[in-house]
């Protein structure tokens, strides 16, 4: 495989492309450590310890005092509270959007209105969350780079 | 939501309301009283009434967020207590004949058509706000991503 490193400008968007002729699991290898220079995240899933890569996670969320992550696929239980995560995660476009929700900002669709001042987001993965009013103005912000 | 937030929205509801009585007596008036001639304290009549229609409103306040079946419930009785507002206002004003049914459901009628319209106009306000978080969101992405 050839590797190929091109410099761009400040302005443009970085990224890492692999080109390849079939997704085998030395790309699948590649990716995951690309993935996981970005961060990771321990997990639990039917007992046995997982990493994941923060940039896989879509949201977090706190249920009766234990901390549960979400991947497109599935779902992991943290040993962290989830105002430590959100400490964690600030600098990784992770934002709370509800007293027991935090979200991974590149992972939403799109949002729409819900009821009463409150948003859904609608995630890549297909499932829709709620942006509690109360964080619409943290979200505003958020996006807006304030 | 804040109290403050909670009083702007109702500030913001009460020129809708204004707007929305002031063409439903133009309608009224001219379906079942069209020659009635009026002074110019007519003209404060669809500001007291929005003001009385407010008060209903506040039953949805909450310091905390309420679930959607919470809201509708609250939605619900303050419909209901909208239309006893305005059915009493009929019933006691010397001008409007609520002895006529069709008066009593048109001014009933416009008051679901009211509550409607105000709800749809919200509606939009906010998918005009979730338009524009959309618009941030895609610039966002294509920054960081």
């Amino acid at each position: 495989m050839e590797l190929r490193i091109e410099q761009i400008g400040t302005g443009e968007r970085e990224e890492i492309l692999i080109r390849c002729h079939e997704v085998t699991d030395q790309v699948r290898e590649i990716a995951a450590f690309i993935k996981s220079r970005q961060g990771s995240l321990s997990g639990t899933a039917e007992q046995k310890q997982y990493e994941i890569a923060v940039a896989d996670l879509c949201y977090i969320e706190s249920v009766d005092g234990r901390t549960f992550l979400y991947t497109s696929n599935r779902v992991y239980e943290s040993a962290y509270r989830i105002y430590e995560l959100e400490e964690m995660l600030k600098s990784k476009h992770f934002l709370r959007i509800s007293k027991a929700m935090l979200v991974n900002l590149m992972k939403i669709q799109s949002i729409q209105p819900a009821f009463n001042g409150r948003f859904t987001a609608n995630l890549r993965s297909g499932e829709k969350i709620i942006i509690s009013r109360s964080y619409v103005k943290a979200l505003k912000a958020a996006l807006k780079g304030e | 939501m804040e109290f403050k937030r909670f009083l702007v929205n109702k500030l913001i509801l009460f020129f809708m309301l204004s707007t929305l009585i002031t063409v439903a007596v133009a309608l009224l008036g001219t379906a079942f009283d069209s020659q009635a001639r009026l002074g110019y304290d007519s003209l404060l009549a669809p500001v007291k009434y929005a003001g009385l229609c407010l008060l209903p409103t506040l039953v949805t306040w909450s310091r905390h967020e309420l679930s959607v079946k919470q809201l509708l419930l609250r939605k619900v009785l303050m419909l209901v207590l909208l239309e006893t507002v305005i059915l009493l206002i009929g019933y006691t004003s010397p001008v409007i004949d609520t002895d006529r049914l069709e008066v009593v459901l048109a001014l009933a009628g416009s008051v679901l058509l009211i509550f409607a319209l105000a709800n749809l106009f919200q509606w939009l306000r906010a998918s005009a706000e979730a338009k524009e978080l959309n618009r941030e969101l895609a610039r966002f992405q294509d920054q960081h991503g």
